[in-house]
């Protein structure tokens, strides 16, 4: 039996409000990549999208500060005083805050709308994929393993392109279908990698399936069900994998905090 | 450069806490959260048994995996190689947090991590840290690495066995745990039986 | 508009200004180029020398004050207590002292209010002093002085367990750390050495190289020094025997661990004696120059072979052999260091004689490598009339007087056992019967009533028979809300006391220093004790009023004085630690009736007792019951640590050690909880189940001083089990006097809720 006096510092550390922040910085940077887009084929839309990607980021961030426990200290400045690209989250915030200033320029039709269309993809891509490598960069939860350099990002943009469609963008359904099929790949392959892999690897996926198996396989049912309602009933095809999507992310981040070097 | 390091015997360690005790009062450690906690892993079956009393606390890594993930610069590496934050610049995102693989880190309730920092504000005074100084048992080792001399260099060529926690991921931790009772080396969650 | 604006930003940019410079709160900081308030030692620190009380062996101790609050203790070089080093309940005293529960003002019991009920009415100091006073020559007047029984425990005590019933005329001052504690040693000690133990157990850790604990488990009980001299000894390589039903620390530190069937040591310790004089391993000359009745032994011990013993202990009979010819091997720098806790079963007395025999054979007491020869310091009382009568309330620092008073009728617990000191445990009846004759008033100083002295219902019985009942203590204890008056004394950081003297290889003095002005209405005993005493009559007996004074007076009769204590905190004196000092100036130390190490008591012989230790069997319990066993834990005390919310962050809870087999035949899973239930039909619980393979499956165990029932604790109220409940049966030792308290048996009734408590945090965060 182990016992201790007084405790290791194993709770959790991320709770629901980064929950609410990672569908939300999905959500923004899928918008903020969407607004590229339109830059780039000179979508008409294009203000529009400008504008949703802004409040997004804004709402994105204020969560972010209004969650942090550091919030009425307002050290948050700290991010833009410094510079440590080393950092999944500074390269995040980094990017949050290029892509919403190149969605105001774009927004205001300020400025070659193709060179900002053009960093933007960038900065928005930054976003997308920031998130994943949060948490893939620490190998010491085995549950955060490389493949969420993938699913992050893809699921990521699952949910803009998801709730796009349930705002009836139907112009986006085609790309819903394949991203909703490669997230459901990479959520199965993430599993085969921890059953496949070593004796950690194989317990910290019991403790997965223990606390969030059946959802986890929910949500990746209703990635899978997405592309056959497509054509008949889009709304249904694009809220099904929102759900999905943010369940499986969701699932993913609150149990994959546990550590096996804890008790 | 001194290169600070530490040592703990755990053969003479008892798990008394007196070090855990210490910590929390020098350091203003708030309840609730921990620098420095005490581990005992009963090993073997009746009647051959062993009992591993183990101090955990930031091993100071000198390939610390909290030190790049921080945004802010507030995570550094400081003289002595001592693993050190600048609580003013701390925006409570837990990355670093998240980064141990050792549960060091805490967040303090008014908005900023904590974590061990060897007493730094002791070891610059050229004291040793307070767990080092009160241990009844004479168990902790504190000192330069770089000094053949020094009381953990000593230690650490004299012990009988030298072990780090989860070597394998490469953070070379600047905490070193002598003489274990376990046969097989530091217990951990999944270690069975040696008799 | 422009104006609106700018006076908007001018008023909120002074909002942020003020509360930054407000330094207070620190969950709003609101300027990120400033961080959190520098912690205590970026100030000014002072130091104040003080001596701990947070447990009975007392270190000297560094107090640094900051801000006006104690912020850190820690032991310090040049102090033979601490040597610069303190356990954990040495640093985490500062919490009791910044405890919001604790007693902030006299209190007095409602009129028509019954004991127990907690109805109290704050009263001034003069209040509270005329109630007791007028109290207590009532009772003088138609009981007697003798009538009023003393409980004290803690540096005070000397004030209220020993000055001030002697003084008033009482023999009925009691300290549990006697017969609760070590009476069985101290009385054995007396007849086989003519020396006690005392206070600090004077074995040679430094130079011996074989040691074999019985019981004795240093690691979970952290004496301090005893601590780090353990440490030295096993770090120089000193071999380690550990004798206990438990695989306890020190036994996890050991070269053997003897499993041994719980109460059965005094065979063991007869079979090694056996051992030692058949195979003739004995040190012959030194038995020969220092001892008595060896011829004796040797006839006695012939049937106590090891494989007797192995069906008694439950040990191989080939184990019991090596380790007495290992020990002889040793000898003389073989020990067997006596531990503190010795009433167990009721033979005790007989067994510590066993186990200083064992000692003696190897010819350790007095030499290098064994037990030394501890002095007593030098320091003169300040002068005073003499007192009326000297109690024998024993304890901690050895057994009081041998005679009984003249002119007063002697202690109310005489007749009932052979020692002169006074038994806490028997004082109780005569509250109830009032035979042999009535005791109508307690006065208890820092004494849980209800955690320490056993048969709790006996003891509440008792207190609701009372004409007088007076509580001194820090904290609102349950015992302490059953009495009629209850004074705060202030905590030892706030306080004076008399100078504390350790008897040691080289003696020492300490002086405790007041670190930070009492809180509240607090006051330190000393002043109590003046106040009352002066109100009873007995002013003459306290012919000093400013105690600054008194303690200088008594300084200056060794050639120091306060001031000097004040920068030195210790004072060491010479000490003569081995034989050899003594015979060099031709002293004897030995003080019993033939001058020499009895190993043949005659005196037990004469009054009835087996004049060499026999082994007698324990009770046993009823079957599917197991014997209740209890410890320490090396972050608590007794039951007055467990409303610091610092220590009990480290250990909040106790558990209940059962063996994982007999667990799981429970179906009990390490981590349930469960109610126990003693042969007397008590129940306690819930208790957490602690499944383990350390520890044998005839008993359990778990440690002493859970499961307060004071609500007015928040933080030690309900949390963990009470072992002192369920200890409603005890076995008087009739040499002694002490209480054997492990012959109760309880038996597990599985299923009981997991308790709910306030966070640790929360309560922690609590102002005064």
């Amino acid at each position: 039996m182990i016992e201790f006096y007084a405790l290791p510092n194993s709770g959790i550390f991320w709770s629901w409000p980064k929950l609410v922040h990672y569908t939300l910085v999905a959500l923004a940077g899928g918008t903020a990549l969407l607004t590229a887009l339109a830059a780039l084929r000179h979508d008409p839309k294009l203000r529009t999208y400008a504008i949703l990607a802004i409040v997004l980021i804004a709402l994105d961030m204020l969560v972010l500060w209004a969650g942090s426990p550091s919030a009425l200290r307002f050290t948050h400045i700290w991010l833009f005083l410094s510079f440590n690209p080393q950092s999944a989250i500074w390269l995040g915030s980094w990017g949050l805050v290029i892509s919403a200033l190149l969605c105001l320029l774009l927004a205001l039709n300020l400025g070659p709308r193709r060179v900002w269309g053009g960093i933007l993809v960038l900065s928005a891509l930054v976003a997308l994929l920031y998130p994943g490598l949060m948490m893939a960069v620490n190998v010491n939860r085995p549950l955060w393993t490389p493949l969420l350099l993938a699913f992050f990002p893809v699921t990521g943009l699952l949910i803009a392109l998801a709730a796009a469609v349930v705002l009836r963008q139907r112009w986006l359904a085609p790309w819903l279908a394949g991203l909703s099929l490669a997230s459901a790949a990479l959520g199965a392959l993430y599993l085969a990698d921890l059953a496949l892999g070593h004796t950690e690897a194989r317990e910290a996926l019991a403790h997965f399936w223990h606390l969030g198996g059946p959802l986890f396989a929910l949500g990746l049912a209703l990635l899978l069900a997405s592309p056959a309602l497509i054509k008949r009933l889009p709304l249904i095809a694009g809220l099904l994998p929102l759900v999905g999507a943010v369940l499986t992310r969701s699932l993913i981040i609150d149990i994959g905090q546990f550590q096996p070097f804890g008790f | 450069m001194p290169r600070y390091a530490m040592a703990i015997d755990l053969a003479a360690c008892v798990g008394c806490a007196a070090c855990s005790v210490a910590c929390k009062l020098e350091n203003e450690v708030p309840v609730g959260v921990n620098r420095l906690w005490i581990r005992s892993t009963e090993l073997g079956t009746f009647p051959h048994l062993t009992v591993e009393y183990r101090p955990e606390q930031c091993l100071h890594c000198a390939n610390p995996p909290c030190v790049p993930v921080c945004p802010t610069g507030c995570c550094y590496i400081g003289e002595g190689g001592l693993v050190l934050l600048e609580e003013r610049r701390c925006i409570g995102c837990a990355a670093c947090i998240a980064a141990c693989p050792y549960d060091a880190r805490y967040m303090h309730p008014a908005g900023y991590v904590g974590k061990c920092d060897f007493c730094e504000h002791r070891v610059r005074a050229g004291r040793v840290p307070a767990c080092v100084e009160t241990c009844p048992t004479l168990c902790r080792y504190f000192g330069d690495l770089d000094d053949p001399n020094s009381t953990v260099s000593v230690a650490l060529r004299e012990a009988g066995r030298v072990d780090v926690l989860r070597p394998e991921l490469g953070t070379k931790p600047k905490l070193f745990y002598l003489n274990t009772p376990a046969k097989f080396g530091l217990a951990g969650n999944h270690q069975e039986v040696v008799s | 508009m422009k104006l609106r604006r700018r006076e908007f930003i001018k008023l909120s940019a002074a909002a942020v200004g003020a509360l930054s410079l407000g330094g207070g709160a620190q969950a709003f900081m609101p300027n990120p180029f400033r961080g959190p308030p520098g912690k205590w030692f970026t100030r000014e620190v002072s130091e104040v020398f003080s001596v701990c009380e947070n447990c009975f062996w007392r270190c000297g101790v560094k107090v640094y004050v900051e801000g006006g609050k104690v912020r850190k203790i820690d032991g310090y070089v040049g102090n033979p207590k601490s040597n610069g080093m303190l356990c954990p309940r040495g640093h985490g005293a500062i919490a009791q002292t910044y405890d919001p529960d604790r007693l902030k003002r006299p209190l007095i019991r409602a009129a028509g209010s019954v004991r127990g009920e907690g109805k109290y009415r704050e009263a001034s100091w003069d209040e509270a002093f005329s109630y007791i006073t007028e109290k207590m020559l009532a009772i003088k007047e138609r009981y007697g002085t003798e009538a009023v029984a003393f409980f004290g425990h803690g540096t005070g005590d000397r004030w209220f367990a020993e000055f001030l019933p002697g003084a008033w005329g009482s023999p009925n001052a009691a300290k549990p750390s006697h017969s609760l504690c070590v009476a069985p040693r101290e009385t054995a000690s007396m007849w086989t050495f003519g020396r006690g133990i005392a206070g600090h157990e004077q074995i040679d850790w430094g130079n011996t190289d074989y040691m074999v604990l019985l019981g004795h488990h240093i690691g979970e009980d952290t004496h301090n020094t005893q601590l780090q001299d353990f440490a030295m000894a096993l770090k120089r390589g000193a071999k380690l025997v550990v004798v206990d039903p438990r695989f306890s620390t020190a036994a996890s530190k050991a070269d053997r661990w003897l499993p041994i069937k719980p109460g059965t040591d005094t065979a063991l310790l007869l079979a090694w004696l056996h051992v030692l004089v058949t195979e003739e391993l004995y040190d012959r000359a030194y038995l020969e120059k220092y001892t008595l009745g060896f011829e004796e032994l040797v006839k006695h011990v012939q049937e106590f072979t090891p494989e007797w013993a192995a069906a008694i202990t439950d040990l191989p009979a080939e184990t019991i052999r090596i380790v007495a010819r290992e020990l002889a091997a040793h000898a003389p720098r073989a020990v067997l260091p006596v531990g503190r806790h010795v009433v167990w079963y009721g033979n005790d007395t007989q067994r510590m004689r066993a186990f200083f025999l064992v000692n003696i054979l190897l010819g350790n007491y007095g030499v290098p490598g064994g037990y030394y020869l501890s002095t007593p310091p030098v320091l003169p009382e300040y002068p005073h009339p003499p007192l009326p009568l000297t109690p024998a309330a024993g304890g901690c620092a050895g057994v009081g007087a041998a005679e009984a008073p003249t002119g007063f009728r002697p202690a109310a617990d005489r007749n009932r056992f052979f020692g002169t000191a006074t038994a806490i445990q028997e004082l109780i009846e005569p509250m109830i019967t009032g035979e042999p004759y009535p005791l109508k008033g307690l006065w208890a100083y820092g004494t849980n009533l209800f955690h320490s002295i056993p048969n709790v219902p006996r003891t509440k019985e008792a207190l609701r028979n009372l004409d007088l009942y007076v509580a001194i203590d820090v904290l609102p204890m349950e015992h302490v809300m059953w009495a009629d008056v209850i004074l705060p004394e202030a905590t030892y950081l706030e306080r004076y006391d008399d100078l504390i003297g350790f008897s040691y290889r080289n003696p020492f003095i300490q002086a405790r220093f007041p670190a930070v002005e009492p809180l509240w209405q607090t006051k330190p005993g000393w002043w109590i004790a003046r106040e009352l005493g002066i109100r009873l009559g007995l002013g003459e007996f306290f012919p000093w009023d400013d105690f600054e004074e008194y303690l200088d007076t008594r300084l200056r009769g060794i050639g120091s004085s306060l001031e000097e204590m004040r920068t030195k905190g210790t004072i060491i004196q010479r000490g003569r630690p081995f034989l050899a000092d003594w015979e060099a100036r031709g002293r004897n130390p030995f003080n019993t009736p033939s001058g020499k190490i009895e190993i043949f008591s005659q005196t037990f012989a004469d009054n009835g007792f087996d004049p060499l230790p026999l082994y007698t069997p324990p009770a046993e319990g009823p079957s599917g019951y197991y014997r209740l066993l209890y410890g320490r834990s090396p972050v608590h005390t007794f039951a007055r640590t467990h409303n610091n919310p610092i220590l009990m962050e480290m250990h909040g809870e106790n558990a209940l050690w059962l063996n994982a087999d007999e667990a799981a035949q429970h179906g009990l899973r390490h981590g349930d909880y469960v109610w126990l239930e003693n042969q007397d039909g008590v129940r306690e619980g819930p208790i957490k189940i602690y499944a383990t393979q350390r520890i044998r499956k005839d008993c359990v165990y778990m440690v002493h001083g859970f499961g307060h029932q004071a609500p007015l604790m928040k933080v030690a109220n309900s949390r963990g089990a009470c072992d002192n409940r369920l200890i409603t049966y005890y076995t008087l030792d009739v040499i002694s006097g002490g209480a054997g308290l492990r012959n109760n048996f309880v038996r597990i009734i599985p299923g009981a809720p997991r308790p709910r408590h306030t966070p640790l945090a929360q309560l922690a965060e609590r102002s005064l």
